[in-house]
C-alpha cells in the first residue's frame, strides 16, 4: 500500500513542488496550508511521514510537533521540517520537540527524497 | 586518452537526450515494440561505450537499466509509469554521471543509491538486497576502496523521534560491502525491558569507494543524540580478506564489542597480508585522467553543408576565371587568377578538414576495446589496423563508432574462439582480428575479418525458423541465411555476456549503417572465420583529379588512386601479348579506355599510361592526353545513369563542357570481368 505523507506549509508553490515530487515517487499527498490545519488530517488514520515547515501562521512548525508527539497514535510518526542552512537554533528546538530530521531549503526533489529514504521505507 | 574520453561524453549526452524523447515517445504509446526496443538499443549502446572508457559508473547503472527493458522486450514486464519515472530520473542521473567531478557530491550518490534500489527491486521485486549488492562488488572491483569501521549506539529513546535506526543501517550498507554486528547486551532482563526504548548497538565494518562524509551523511539526523565513531581502518577492502572477517566476527560473538582499538590492530595485520599479495601479482596501474573542456565548437550539419556548396560554386566559378584569363589574355590579370586559385584551394582544404576527419581516431579506440575485451574474455588476440589514414566525414565517423564496435566485440565475443578450441582445430592459440579501412573510388570500405568460428548457416536457419523469422520450408541460399542475422531479434549467442549477444548487435549495425546510406554485407566460412564488410559513400564532393582527354572527350581520374603516369609508344599497347606493359622493370596490366570504350585507336605515336592503385595491385590505363590536375567539384549523374557506378560523378569544366569522373576500382573490375 502507497504510503500517505502530510505536507505542512504555508507557501503554495513550496506545497505543489513537494506534492509533485511526492505524487511521482508514488505516495499518497495530504497537505495542511499551516499547523492548525494540518491537525485536521490528523484524526487516527495512518499518517507514515509528516514533513512540515517551521515558520507559519495559526501554528508554526514547532508547536505542531509538539502536538503530534502528544497524540498516542502519532507519538513515533517520522516528522520531517523544512529549515534553511542559518537556523541552527532552530533546528535543536525542533529536534527536542521530537522532530525526526530535517531537509534543508532550497532543496531539489532528489535531496527531498533521500531525506525521506532515510526514515521511512 | 583523454580526447577520447571527451568525445565519449559528447557522445554519451547525445545518447541520453535520444534516450529521453524514445522514452517520452514511449509515454504516449507504452506498447510501441520498436520504441522499446529503440529505447534498449540507445541504453545497451551507453552501457558498451561507457564501459569501454572506464565510466564504469554509467556501465554498471545502465545495465541495470537496460535490465528493466530488456525484460519488457521479452513480455517479463510491462510498461509502467512506475518504469518510466524511474526511466526519467534515470536520465537525468546519467547527465550528472557524465561529470565527474559530480561523483564527490553527496547528494550524487544519494541518488545513485536510491535509483539503483529501484531499479533492482522492479528488476527482482523479491529479492532486491541480494541484487543491490552484486552490482555494488562487481562495481567495487574498480574503484579504489577504504575499509571504515563505524560505532553507532543510538540514545535510548530514539524511537521517540520516529527515528528507525534499522533503515539508517539499511542505507549505510548500501555504500558497500558490509558486515554488521548488533550488540545486545545492554538489554536488562525481561521485567524491566521497556519497549519504547533502543538497547541495542551496532559495530559495522563496511568497504566503500565513498568517502568519510557519506557515512556521516546517513547518520545526519541522529549525529548529535547517538554515540557515532566513525574510523577509517585501511585505503584497502578488509572485507575481502576472510580470515580478518573471522577473526572479528568471533571476537563480536564472546565479547560485549569488538571496540575500536581491536579492530584497528586486526586491521593493520590484514592490510600487510593484502600488500603482501598485491605485490606478487601484477597492478595495473590506471590512467590518471584530467577533465578538459573540449577545445572545439559545435556548428550545425546544416552550415556546413552549406559552406561546402559555396567552396564547390567558388571552385567552379574560380575555374572559368583562369580559362577566362588564359583566353584573353588580359595583363595582370594572371597573377590574380593565379592568387584567387590558391585562395580557393586553401579554402577548399579548409572546409573539408571541418569534416573530414581521419578514422584513426576511431580506429585507436577500438584498440582498447580489444584489448579490454581480450583480457575480459580470456581471450588473445592480434588486432591489425590497417589503412587508419583514410579520412571520412566527421558525422560518418560519428555514426559508425557504434555499429563497428559491435561488429568487433562479435567477432571478438563470438566469432574468436578459446584458445584451447582453436589449437585443437590446428589454428594458432592465438586469434587475428584484421580491421581495415580504403577507399573504393567514391566508396570508403571498411572490413572487419576474424579468423574465428565462422557462421554455422544450419544453426542460423534452424534458429530463424525456430524464431519464426522464416517459414520452415523456405529454400534459402548460403547468402541469404547468412543475411538473417541481420534481422531484430536474432542473436545466436547461447548466454547473455556483458559485452554482446542481447540480440542487439547486427540489426542495430544494418540499421545504424543504412542510416548514413552505408551498406553492410557479410561472408563466413566456417571454421575458417567471418568477414563482415561495410561500404560507405565517400561524401567528398570536391576532389583533386587528373583531367585527360580520350577521342577529345574529357575525364577526370581521381588523383587520390593514381600512382605514376608513363608515356609509352602506341606499338607496345597496341601489340602486347596478355594486355601487359612493361614499365620501370615491372609487367603491369593494362586496359586501354578507347578500346573498352569502342573507339577507334588513335593517331597519336605516343599514349599515356595512367597507372592506378587497384586493390593490392597496379593497373594501367591508356588515355590520349594528360591535360593536368584539376579540382573536380562532383555532381551526381542524375537518375538515369545512376546504375553507371563505374564514373562516380560529373564536374563542369571552366569552358561549360561535363567531364566524368572515373571511379577507377569500379572501371577495372567492370574491365577485368567482361573478358
Amino acid at each position: 500500500m502507497a504510503k500517505t505523507i502530510l505536507i505542512v506549509d504555508d507557501s503554495d508553490s513550496i506545497r505543489e513542488v513537494v506534492r509533485f515530487t511526492l505524487e511521482n515517487e508514488g505516495y499518497n499527498v495530504l497537505v495542511g496550508v499551516d499547523g492548525k490545519d494540518a491537525l485536521k488530517h490528523l484524526d487516527g488514520k495512518t499518517i507514515d511521514l509528516v514533513i512540515t515547515d517551521l515558520h507559519m501562521p495559526e501554528m508554526d512548525g514547532i508547536e505542531l510537533i509538539k502536538h503530534i508527539r502528544a497524540m498516542p497514535e502519532y507519538e513515533r510518526v517520522p516528522i520531517l521540517f523544512l529549515t534553511t542552512e542559518s537556523q541552527t537554533s532552530k533546528k535543536m528546538e525542533a529536534k527536542d520537540a521530537g522532530a525526526t530530521g530535517w531537509i534543508i531549503k532550497p532543496f531539489v526533489p532528489a535531496k527531498l527524497i533521500s531525506a525521506i529514504n532515510k526514515v521511512i521505507r | 586518452m583523454d580526447s577520447f574520453r571527451n568525445k565519449f561524453i559528447e557522445e554519451a549526452a547525445e545518447l541520453i537526450d535520444k534516450l529521453e524523447v524514445s522514452v517520452l515517445e514511449l509515454e504516449k504509446s507504452p506498447n510501441d515494440e520498436k520504441l522499446i526496443q529503440q529505447v534498449f538499443r540507445v541504453m545497451h549502446t551507453l552501457k558498451g561505450n561507457s564501459a569501454m572508457f572506464g565510466f564504469d559508473l554509467i556501465d554498471s547503472f545502465t545495465h541495470n537499466l537496460e535490465t528493466i527493458y530488456d525484460m519488457i522486450r521479452n513480455g517479463q514486464l510491462e510498461v509502467s509509469k512506475d518504469i518510466l519515472n524511474i526511466t526519467f530520473s534515470s536520465v537525468d542521473h546519467l547527465k550528472a554521471m557524465l561529470d565527474e567531478q559530480n561523483y564527490e557530491d553527496p547528494d550524487f550518490k544519494t541518488v545513485h543509491d536510491g535509483l539503483m534500489g529501484k531499479i533492482n527491486s522492479i528488476i527482482n521485486p523479491g529479492n532486491a538486497e541480494t541484487v543491490t549488492q552484486k552490482t555494488e562488488t562487481t562495481k567495487e572491483k574498480s574503484e579504489s576502496l577504504s575499509t571504515y569501521y563505524i560505532l553507532f549506539e543510538p540514545n535510548e529513546d530514539i524511537f521517540k523521534n520516529g527515528t528507525n535506526p534499522l533503515y539508517l543501517l539499511d542505507e549505510l550498507c548500501s555504500l558497500g560491502d558490509h558486515k554488521v554486528f548488533a550488540h545486545f547486551n545492554r538489554l536488562p532482563g525481561i521485567m524491566e525491558i521497556i519497549p519504547n526504548l533502543c538497547y541495542t548497538y551496532w559495530e559495522v565494518l563496511l568497504a566503500t569507494d565513498q568517502d568519510v562524509n557519506a557515512i556521516h551523511d546517513v547518520f545526519i539526523f541522529v549525529e548529535t543524540d547517538s554515540k557515532l565513531e566513525i574510523q577509517k581502518l585501511a585505503e584497502e577492502n578488509l572485507l575481502a580478506d576472510k580470515l580478518f572477517v573471522e577473526e572479528v566476527s568471533q571476537l563480536a560473538e564472546v565479547q560485549k564489542d569488538v571496540g575500536l582499538v581491536t579492530i584497528q590492530r586486526l586491521a593493520t595485520k590484514a592490510v600487510a597480508r593484502i600488500n603482501k599479495e598485491k605485490a606478487k601479482q601484477f597492478t595495473k596501474e590506471r590512467i590518471a585522467t584530467k577533465d578538459k573542456t573540449a577545445a572545439s565548437i559545435r556548428v550545425s550539419s546544416d552550415k556546413l553543408d552549406h559552406l561546402m556548396n559555396l567552396v564547390s560554386e567558388l571552385v567552379t566559378t574560380q575555374a572559368r576565371l583562369s580559362l577566362f584569363a588564359e583566353q584573353t589574355n588580359v595583363p595582370g590579370l594572371a597573377p590574380i587568377v593565379e592568387n584567387v586559385h590558391k585562395l580557393t584551394r586553401q579554402l577548399r582544404d579548409i572546409a573539408f578538414s571541418i569534416v573530414l576527419i581521419p578514422i584513426e581516431n576511431l580506429f585507436g579506440r577500438f584498440q582498447r576495446l580489444v584489448r579490454d575485451l581480450s583480457a575480459e574474455l580470456h581471450k588473445e588476440v592480434d588486432f591489425i589496423v590497417e589503412g587508419a589514414d583514410t579520412e571520412l566525414d566527421k558525422t560518418i565517423i560519428e555514426n559508425l563508432s557504434d555499429p563497428l564496435m559491435h561488429v568487433i566485440r562479435n567477432s571478438m565475443d563470438h566469432g574468436i574462439e578459446d584458445a584451447r578450441v582453436r589449437i585443437a582445430n590446428g589454428k594458432p592459440a592465438k586469434g587475428k582480428i584484421h580491421l581495415k579501412a580504403f577507399y573504393s573510388g567514391a566508396s570508403v570500405i571498411i572490413q572487419v575479418s576474424d579468423d574465428g568460428a565462422g557462421i554455422d548457416t544450419e544453426t542460423i536457419h534452424a534458429k530463424a525458423i525456430s524464431k519464426g523469422l522464416v517459414p520452415s520450408d523456405k529454400k534459402m541460399s548460403k547468402k541469404e541465411i547468412l543475411d538473417l542475422i541481420f534481422l531484430p531479434g536474432f542473436s545466436t549467442a547461447r548466454k547473455v555476456t556483458d559485452v554482446s549477444g542481447r540480440g542487439v548487435g547486427m540489426d542495430v549495425v544494418k540499421k545504424k549503417i543504412a542510416d548514413i546510406r552505408g551498406e553492410v554485407e557479410v561472408e563466413s566460412e566456417v571454421g575458417k572465420g567471418t568477414t563482415i564488410t561495410i561500404k560507405l559513400p565517400l561524401t567528398l564532393s570536391i576532389i583533386d583529379g587528373l583531367l585527360v582527354s580520350i577521342d577529345s572527350s574529357p575525364f577526370v581520374i581521381p588523383l587520390s588512386s593514381i600512382d605514376k603516369i608513363y608515356a609509352v609508344d602506341k606499338e607496345s599497347v597496341y601489340n602486347s601479348f596478355n594486355n601487359l606493359v612493361t614499365l620501370d622493370g615491372t609487367q603491369i596490366p593494362f586496359f586501354s579506355l578507347r578500346k573498352e570504350f569502342n573507339l577507334k585507336p588513335s593517331n597519336e605515336e605516343l599514349e599515356q599510361v595512367v597507372v592506378v592503385n587497384f586493390e593490392d595491385n597496379r593497373v594501367g590505363l591508356v588515355v590520349d592526353y594528360v591535360i593536368g590536375e584539376y579540382q573536380a567539384v562532383l555532381k551526381p549523374l542524375g537518375k538515369h545513369y545512376k546504375s553507371h557506378d563505374i564514373f562516380s560523378g560529373a564536374t563542369i569544366l571552366g569552358d561549360g563542357t561535363v567531364a566524368l569522373v572515373m571511379d577507377t576500382n569500379k572501371i577495372i573490375k567492370m574491365f577485368a570481368t567482361r573478358k
